[in-house]
């Protein structure tokens, strides 16, 4: 393989111009979008330049819409970590080997699910004439309680979904990292007469602590996608409660007023965030590998 | 290792962690073959008369039949885009690095980092500017984006995988550098190349955003499809919902259980 060729080449450049040209021509076309005036029931439109930006920062709906943005994103990302974390640990220490690998393939189930299915399987489970989680409710206080409805838990009703497909499915693989962990500090431990949780606590994770952090970064990733979640439980109610910045972004660009220019100037702001934090971020993860 | 208690309790604990994984989806699955009356009983029904009902309303339907090959067609053509141009390329930087190696690598995990609506509102303005808005084309070229990143990320570990004396070994028997790849690579790392294509698929099958901004009524894929029964009148149709949720679900829990059947069969060779 030491040999001069031309398959480095004509294997990486076509995929590489066509990947760039299908990233690049989006994102530039955003920013020009962003600095015009254009709506989709209108034909014309004007540079307006900045003034899209300007607008959006005296736009309280889109303060709310960061804000719900940010407290999804710190909920699911923590609340995740720590179930998958202690599900691991629990099944490490309390299965056996043939029941941990029974139980892997079924909590890879919820996380395989097209999102729109989630969502939907929860909802029914949510609802207050016969939803599976109102019946108790139903027999305890006489009353069912519309978690969708309610602007005090539709946000992490919503989180419970996230968390029931990540939270299971990162439990599997931080099993499996366990596993693989040599066996020797561990029994170091216990003849130390250290209990379970401080085995795991001093040991098993800072083991793993440069996986755990991939994790972190692939679950904050992907805790941005949860649109589809949020459309089909609440979209986006009850009022703004749970409306998100993609939330936002496609009812003033699609559905309410078709204002895609000032849809697109929250896509920029989103897109130049989302880089920075990413980028950095993840040469900080590389550094800890 | 420490003896493994197993306490009454833990196993209560493992058995209620089990339903909550997958009880919800089955109660789906019931409800699916339930009449409406059953579903909203006062009390949960598991005992029932089941009803094709649902499904023959559902897969009846010309726009169910629509989306179905909406999805098929577009998911397959942009998995076989993706992976024509994403496999070579992947094992071009796993075999031939280079000083770019790094960067590539950077770019095409940066792309899912790209918030979904950024891409989405810009292509509509594009699509509709090129007379392609709504249709499959339009749904193709963008989802190649995600199926060709996809398939390049999770194929460079798998050709890194492949022992380098068994490539050496063919360049002896005088292989050129396109048959070592061709003829001894690509078969050796098929079965996690696979692993990578089929997910890509399920990646698309499952897209929802994108679709929903980029089609109206001609392209709509099968979530999209799914996802305006609730609209329905003013009686929510929950069976048909139900049996709707199940349709869509299909591909990927055919893939857990064609995953499961590769473990299985990996644990039994151990064995």
């Amino acid at each position: 393989m030491k040999r001069k060729t031309s398959l480095p080449a004509v294997f990486l450049i076509p995929p590489l111009i066509v990947l760039a040209i299908l990233a690049f021509v989006p994102t530039i076309a955003a920013v020009n979008i962003a600095l015009q005036n254009r709506e989709l029931s209108f034909p014309n439109s004007s540079y307006v330049w900045l003034s899209n930006f300007i607008d959006l920062f005296g736009d309280r709906r889109f303060i709310n819409a960061i804000w719900i943005s940010v407290i999804w994103e710190v909920v699911t990302v923590t609340a995740t970590m720590l179930v998958a974390v202690l599900l691991a640990i629990f099944l490490f220490e309390r299965a056996s080997p043939r029941m941990q690998n029974l139980i892997s393939i079924l909590f890879i189930i919820p996380v395989m699910l097209p999102r729109v299915s989630a969502a939907f399987v929860w909802k029914f489970m949510f609802n207050p004439l016969f939803g599976l989680i109102n019946y108790p409710i139903k027999l305890l206080t006489g009353a069912p309680i519309d978690f969708l409805s309610l602007p005090a838990t539709a946000l992490a009703s919503v989180a419970v979904v996230d968390v029931w497909q990540w939270g299971l499915f990162f439990s599997v693989i931080i099993l499996k990292l366990l596993q693989t962990l040599p066996p020797q500090p561990f029994e170091a431990a216990r003849l130390d007469n250290a209990k379970t949780w401080e085995v795991h606590f001093y040991i098993g994770i800072p083991m793993l602590g440069a996986p755990l952090i991939s994790l972190v970064f692939v679950k904050m990733v992907e805790s941005l996608r949860a649109f589809d979640l949020i459309y089909v439980m609440t979209r986006g109610g009850p009022g703004i409660a749970t409306e998100t910045l993609d939330m936002y972004a496609f009812s003033q660009g699609f559905v309410e007023a078709g204002k895609i220019s000032y849809a697109s100037s929250m896509a920029v702001l989103m897109m130049v965030a989302t880089i920075i934090a990413f980028t950095v971020l993840w040469k900080w993860v590389r550094k800890w590998q | 290792m420490a003896v493994k208690s197993k306490s009454p309790v833990s196993k209560l604990v493992l058995a209620g962690l089990v339903i909550i994984a997958v009880f919800p989806i089955f109660w789906v699955f019931l409800n699916s073959f339930k009449q409406l009356v059953d579903i909203v009983s006062t009390t949960p029904k598991f005992f029932f008369t089941p009803t094709l009902d649902n499904y023959i309303y559902v897969l009846g339907r010309e726009n169910v039949q629509h989306g179905l090959i909406n999805s098929i067609v577009i998911a397959g053509s942009s998995v076989l885009i993706g992976a024509a141009l994403g496999i070579p390329a992947a094992y071009a930087v796993a075999r031939y690095p280079n000083r770019f190696s790094d960067d590539i690598q950077f770019f095409v995990l940066s792309l899912r980092f790209l918030p979904p609506v950024a891409v989405a509102i810009p292509l509509i303005a594009i699509w509709l500017d090129l007379g392609l808005y709504d249709t499959r084309t339009a749904l193709i070229i963008t989802y190649t984006l995600l199926t060709m990143s996809t398939i390049i990320w999770l194929s460079i570990p798998a050709f890194s995988r492949v022992p380098r004396e068994i490539e050496e070994a063919a360049i002896v028997d005088g292989y050129g550098p396109y048959a070592v790849f061709f003829k001894v690579a690509l078969p050796v790392a098929a079965k996690s190349l696979i692993g990578a294509v089929i997910f890509s698929f399920i990646l698309v099958w499952n897209e929802f955003l994108i679709a929903l901004m980029l089609t109206t009524s001609d392209a709509k894929t099968l979530p999209i499809i799914a996802s305006e029964f609730t609209l329905l009148g003013r009686n929510v149709p929950w069976g048909i919902l139900n049996a709707s949720v199940i349709v869509l679900s299909l591909p990927p829990l055919i893939f857990v259980g064609v995953m499961s059947g590769f473990i299985n069969s990996a644990l039994k060779k151990k064995d």
